[in-house]
């Protein structure tokens, strides 16, 4: 990477990756935990709420939590987080990839590589998957959106990376696993109409809108392009544990293999590096954010 | 080709059928907990028409809001 002569050599993208490489080494199961629990808690939700030993109420705020609790075990995966480059570990990404998004009915090789194109040309109108989120005028237009499917228009980005062979080759792969979830909903929902509403349907949506808010809106909300200038420091009312710790987004933009839970303590270690590139927000950053809140009132 | 016109089908349609299927459903399902209606015989088409006519305003408008 070729380096502004504003950056002190102290601060060098080396020194940057070496720091956040030590930060990159450790196995993520809190994820795979958290991504096969949730979609084996949604799985048991349907026995339960059909012999009557749970409401279906408690059974739709049961499959809210789960579903908004489905897309970050998918998110490690898309990175190959639990692989770690090691080939024989490969599956793991693919197969805690595909069961968690379950609650969501969202094909994991279609977020996958959409995803990777969010990365690369991350703030970009053309080419980021992402960008009508991040640059919408407020939460409610971003919901709006979310609901009437404007922010999944994937067709779009077919055309637009036609000539990656590997985007159109795994978009194809996506294609037969997202009619088998729209099959599935559409059986389910004539044999059990409100079950398949309000235990997949709607959490689905209300998950996705959660994913969407506070993974693409607030981090990249007003940010341009650029690697240190596409995503931001940001805080607000709602404590960090309820939103994923998403304020930290940006450093998993800056250095996508460092496993969520250690992100913290990365972000305290990067903290002089993110200072001198002036990340958005960097000025912000409390010393300790382990533990901390990130609350903002 | 039969299979690519189903596929173009579903993909232009698709608004329309999860109205008529899903909505319908939906609304059936919730009509039939009302004791004023729920006996009524036409309950079932009242529901799936509802349901496939905000499914074709949606294909119409190009978005579901």
């Amino acid at each position: 990477m070729r380096e502004s002569p504003e950056i002190a050599a102290e601060f060098s993208f080396e020194k940057e990756k070496a720091i956040a490489k030590s930060f990159s080494q450790r196995f993520q199961w809190e994820m795979i935990l958290i991504g096969l629990g949730q979609a084996a808690i949604w799985l048991s939700l349907w026995p339960l709420v059909l012999s009557g030993i749970i409401d279906l109420w408690v059974g739709f705020l049961i499959a809210i939590l789960c579903a908004c609790f489905a897309y970050l075990p998918s998110h490690e995966a898309q990175h190959g987080n639990y692989s770690r480059g090691n080939p024989r570990l490969r599956w793991l990404d693919g197969f805690v990839g595909h069961i968690t998004l379950i609650t969501l009915i969202y094909p994991y090789h279609l977020l996958r590589v959409t995803h990777m194109k969010h990365h690369a040309y991350t703030n970009d109108p053309e080419k980021d998957p992402d960008y009508l989120n991040a640059h919408t005028s407020s939460v409610m237009k971003v919901i709006k959106n979310v609901l009437d499917g404007s922010t999944v228009d994937f067709g779009k980005y077919l055309e637009v990376f036609s000539t990656d062979k590997a985007f159109v080759n795994s978009f194809k792969k996506a294609i037969p696993i997202a009619l088998l979830y729209r099959f599935t909903l559409l059986v389910l929902v004539i044999i059990f109409p409100l079950e398949t509403l309000l235990l997949w349907w709607l959490p689905a949506k209300i998950g996705t809108v959660y994913t969407t808010v506070f993974f693409s809106y607030f981090p990249h909300l007003g940010t341009s392009t650029g690697r240190y200038q596409n995503t931001r420091f940001w805080s607000h009312w709602m404590p960090r544990y309820l939103n994923h710790s998403m304020q930290l987004h940006f450093i998993h933009h800056l250095h996508p293999g460092i496993g969520h839970y250690d992100e913290p303590k990365a972000v305290e270690a990067l903290k002089p590096f993110l200072l001198a590139r002036k990340v958005p927000g960097a000025n912000n950053i409390p010393d300790r954010v382990t533990l901390n809140p990130l609350i903002k009132i | 080709m039969i299979v690519e016109k189903v596929f173009d089908h579903i993909a232009n349609w698709k608004k329309f059928w999860f109205g008529f299927l899903f909505l319908g459903s939906v609304i059936n399902a919730i009509l039939q907990k009302f004791d004023l209606v729920g006996d009524s015989p036409y309950v079932l088409v009242v529901a799936f028409v509802a349901g496939a006519l905000i499914g074709l305003v949606a294909k119409i408008r190009g978005v579901w809001l």
